[in-house]
């Protein structure tokens, strides 16, 4: 198994949309026949504050927190929160880093500079993706709560999932209202360059 | 959806489930008729799941009872009667639970069908806990047999082998798990689901029942000599307190002990160190196997306990090797040391696998692959996120309005005035800027704390409590306020719901909204407090008319703590409006938007208001409408009437 012993590490936001990625990606990996663990915390980040979690699969179960300097992947859904996660990243510089260019500032809080951010993911990896995920959802279906499923469209191509499977993932997970509209934005993340 | 998702399947199928989920499953395959909870993270969703399914699975009985002692009581009686029960809470709820627990331990059914299994999630870190404690102190002073998990499909197992154990021994049997187990999910083989098997014919006699001094001894005996002796052998004899790579010599002549979460991590770390070592990992964590503990200590020269928050099994590790005679050096914590520098492991917060691989490599001196100092030695420049009210949420109006009329009584009188918190949403009054904290506890003792000082000086004290929370045991604390004449302001939020956890129902809740309700029946708040003899003031959030009702909110606080401070009564102001939450379910928002030609950008909304869903932008307010709920309080604070309806 060439995808073994794999995590994904999530951050961004309460309210973006990120334990429905887990438990998407969980369930169509689980299909595939990998073992999956994933983690995550509710409560109190479900009002403006941070989230962190986990998703990792393999041959076999594994802790559902990793060890730092282990992630294959990092996603960050909101830019500066993945600041709190890079101790996650390889010392390799090989983990890919996958960074929504979306900004939530805070009042009265000085937000991380252009040049700062640059630096430090340099400093941590070799392979950043940043994908205008909430401009892009904004645009295409005018609902920036899908920009979540633009980033899963993105991420498809480092997984070992085909993209009918998870298509029809999201056809049992939406109720129809929401659903073209997020199968459209989940097409945009595929293309993507 | 509970239903499609737990009950749905055939045995053998996978499922990827949570911790939670798979307990429920565990106790529909064991035949479960009652379950009785209270929510609390990280054990809500187990009651949620029970209350969607249990009419359609046939079971007896299923409550969101009142606090968790009555949830223990109910789940008690019916076990103690021939029921399989079972009862959820988390941390802290079992302290409200204990009382009864003890009476209860020692009562010895005689229906075949009889077993109780306690659901207790712990929250090492705090995640959603008023404060980080290690229920498993409690198994040594009740006396009671436990089992913890270490992922889903233990949690699965375990719950089925939790029931088995109660049904043969006639005690009640904890599972104990963690925010970690309870909340990860992962791959589950589910198996068969039990009809149940409940008699209608018991034998509820005294010797079973009656904590007094007339049986009570007599019962304590049987369940610590004879109960707990058989618990012990079955403990010893448990196929879940397993030792892996039992023969595996290492040149350290090092084995590790550890249970539930921590197994896990541990198993991470070993890897990354490529480490192969005998684990012994215990899932029968009360009694603890000691002539198993003390067969594998015999082949080593040190052991390492891994285990989250108190050093439970390591004392009794250290215990069991004195009374063998070993000279094993124990690792871990140090129990009898209070000193952060003597502890391979923390006392405070969670493990994970780093933590873990930092004592494996002070142990062995090994060199791992890469440094883990050099990573954790990097600071990053982290945005501090405050939690916040709800977008929409009445209570931030309350909270603004309490800073007027405190600000305006302060000055008036020169008083002292301090400020009392519950458990509860409105705990986030207490960040800056409102600050709303002096004291907070735990469930229901705001009002309480607020006599404590108001019986002993002239200060002003104000209780802020919420309707959920009031409930759970907020109650004989006003009681006792009124009956011994405590001057003190209490302000009962009255929401409707238990908003913090997810808006679940209590007694006072509206029937017509939630599912079950048609079987309940309402209690009426201010109708039951003006029945108490207080002195009531009732007011209703009414947002078409924001800064009118903010400006009556804040004068009638302000007179009523007056007549505190003057005359010594104790007042009560119970502020009404119904949660966000719940009514978003019901209706569609109504969401906000900024003209930006008539926002004079005076930040009034996203700097003193602190609406989530309000940013700055471009020199401007902006709505976001991903957050926006649009309960429309904004449009009527703006004073540029800049905000609209996004749909106009």
């Amino acid at each position: 198994m060439i995808f073994d012993n794999y995590t994904i590490v999530m951050t961004g936001i309460g309210g973006q949309g990120l334990i429905s990625l887990l438990q998407i990606l969980g369930d169509v990996l689980m299909k595939n026949g990998y073992k999956v663990t994933t983690a995550e915390t509710h409560g109190l980040s479900q009002r403006g504050g941070r989230v962190v979690c986990f998703l990792r699969f393999g041959s076999m179960l594994t802790a559902p927190i990793p060890l730092i300097g282990t992630a294959d992947i990092i996603i960050a859904t909101e830019k500066s929160c993945i600041l709190e996660v890079l101790k996650y990243s390889k010392p390799d510089k090989s983990t890919k880093l996958v960074i929504s260019t979306y900004e939530e500032k805070l009042i009265n809080v000085e937000y991380p500079s252009e040049k700062y951010l640059f630096n430090v993911l340099h400093e941590n990896s070799n392979n950043i993706y940043l994908i205008p995920a909430t401009n892009i959802a904004e645009k295409l279906v005018k609902n920036p709560k899908t920009a979540n499923i633009v980033i899963l469209g993105y991420i498809v191509r480092f997984l070992p999932l085909n993209e009918k499977e998870l298509e029809n993932s999201l056809i049992q997970k939406f109720s129809e209202n929401i659903l073209s509209i997020n199968l459209n934005v989940f097409k945009e993340g595929l293309k993507l360059k | 959806m509970s239903y499609n998702k737990i009950v749905i399947g055939k045995p053998g199928t996978e499922k990827f489930f949570l911790g939670n989920e798979a307990i429920v499953r565990g106790a529909l395959e064991s035949g479960i008729d009652v379950y009785t909870y209270y929510p609390g993270t990280p054990s809500s969703e187990v009651g949620e799941a029970f209350m969607e399914t249990f009419k359609k699975v046939g079971m007896k009985w299923v409550e969101s009872s009142i606090n968790e002692k009555v949830a223990m009581e109910v789940a008690g009686a019916a076990y103690a009667r021939g029921a399989s029960a079972m009862v959820g809470m988390k941390n802290v709820g079992l302290n409200v639970a204990s009382d009864p627990l003890f009476a209860l331990v020692t009562t010895h059914p005689k229906n075949k069908n009889s077993a109780l299994v306690i659901l207790v999630a712990d929250d090492p870190q705090q995640h959603s806990s008023a404060v980080e404690m290690d229920s498993r102190n409690y198994l040594k002073l009740f006396k009671i047999p436990a089992l913890e998990p270490s992922n889903p499909q233990e949690c699965l197992e375990f719950t089925k082998r939790a029931f088995e154990i109660s049904r043969e021994l006639k005690l009640p049997v904890i599972i104990r798990t963690v925010t970690m187990v309870s909340h990860a999910r992962s791959n589950v083989i589910i198996g068969k689901i039990k009809q149940s098997e409940i008699q209608d014919d018991f034998d509820l006699s005294k010797e079973a029942n009656v904590a007094s001094r007339l049986y009570f001894l007599k019962l304590k005996e049987d369940q610590i000599y004879i109960r707990m002796n058989r618990a012990l052998e079955m403990s010893e004899n448990s196929s879940i307190n397993k030792i892996e790579n039992e023969n595996v010599k290492n040149d350290y002549e090092l084995g590790i002990i550890t249970s539930g979460v921590s197994y896990s991590y541990v198993r991470e770390a070993l890897d990354f160190l490529e480490l192969k070592i005998p684990i012994l990992k215990i899932g029968f964590i009360n009694p603890l196997p000691a002539q198993k503990i003390a067969k594998f200590l015999e082949h080593l020269q040190q052991v390492f306990v891994v285990e989250e928050n108190d050093g439970y099994i390591e004392t009794q590790v250290l215990a069991i090797a004195q009374k063998i005679g070993l000279k094993v050096k124990i690792h871990g914590k140090d129990p009898f040391a209070y000193s952060k520098e003597d502890s391979l492991l923390p006392f405070v917060g969670e493990l994970n696998p780093t933590k873990i691989a930092h004592a494996l490599i002070k142990i062995t001196n090994i060199t791992p692959k890469f440094d883990l100092n050099l990573i954790e030695g990097k600071d990053y420049e982290l945005l501090g996120r405050i939690p916040r009210l709800c977008p929409g949420c009445p209570h931030r109006t309350t909270g603004f309005a309490i800073k007027q009329a405190t600000a305006k009584i302060k000055s008036k009188t020169r008083k002292k005035i301090y400020f009392y918190q519950d458990i509860g949403c409105y705990t986030l009054l207490a960040y800056p800027p409102l600050s709303f904290a002096n004291v907070k506890y735990c469930m229901g003792s705001s009002i309480a704390l607020a006599q404590g000082v108001a019986q002993i000086n002239g200060s002003l004290n104000i209780a802020i409590i919420g309707d959920g929370t009031f409930f759970h045991s907020g109650i004989s604390a006003l009681l006792n306020g009124i009956y011994n004449k405590a001057p003190i302001l209490v302000l009962i939020l009255d929401n409707g719901w238990i908003g913090m956890t997810g808006q679940q129902p209590h007694p006072g809740s509206d029937t017509r909204y939630y599912k079950e309700g048609f079987f309940k029946q309402a209690i009426k708040l201010v109708e039951f407090l003006q029945g108490t003899g207080a002195l009531v003031s009732v007011i209703t959030h009414q947002k078409s008319v924001e800064q009118e009702y903010e400006t009556k909110l804040e004068d009638l606080i302000y007179e009523k703590g007056l007549d505190v401070l003057e005359n010594k009564n104790l007042q009560v102001i119970v502020v009404r409006d119904e949660c966000i939450q719940k009514i978003i379910k019901r209706y569609k928002p109504e969401v906000r938007s900024v003209n930006m030609e008539l926002c004079t950008n005076c930040g009034l909304c996203y700097n003193q208001f602190l609406c989530p869903a309000i940013i700055e932008k471009d020199d401007s307010a902006y709505i976001k409408s991903t957050l926006c709920l649009g309960c429309g309080i904004c449009e009527e604070i703006c004073p540029n009437d800049a905000i609209k309806r996004e749909d106009l």
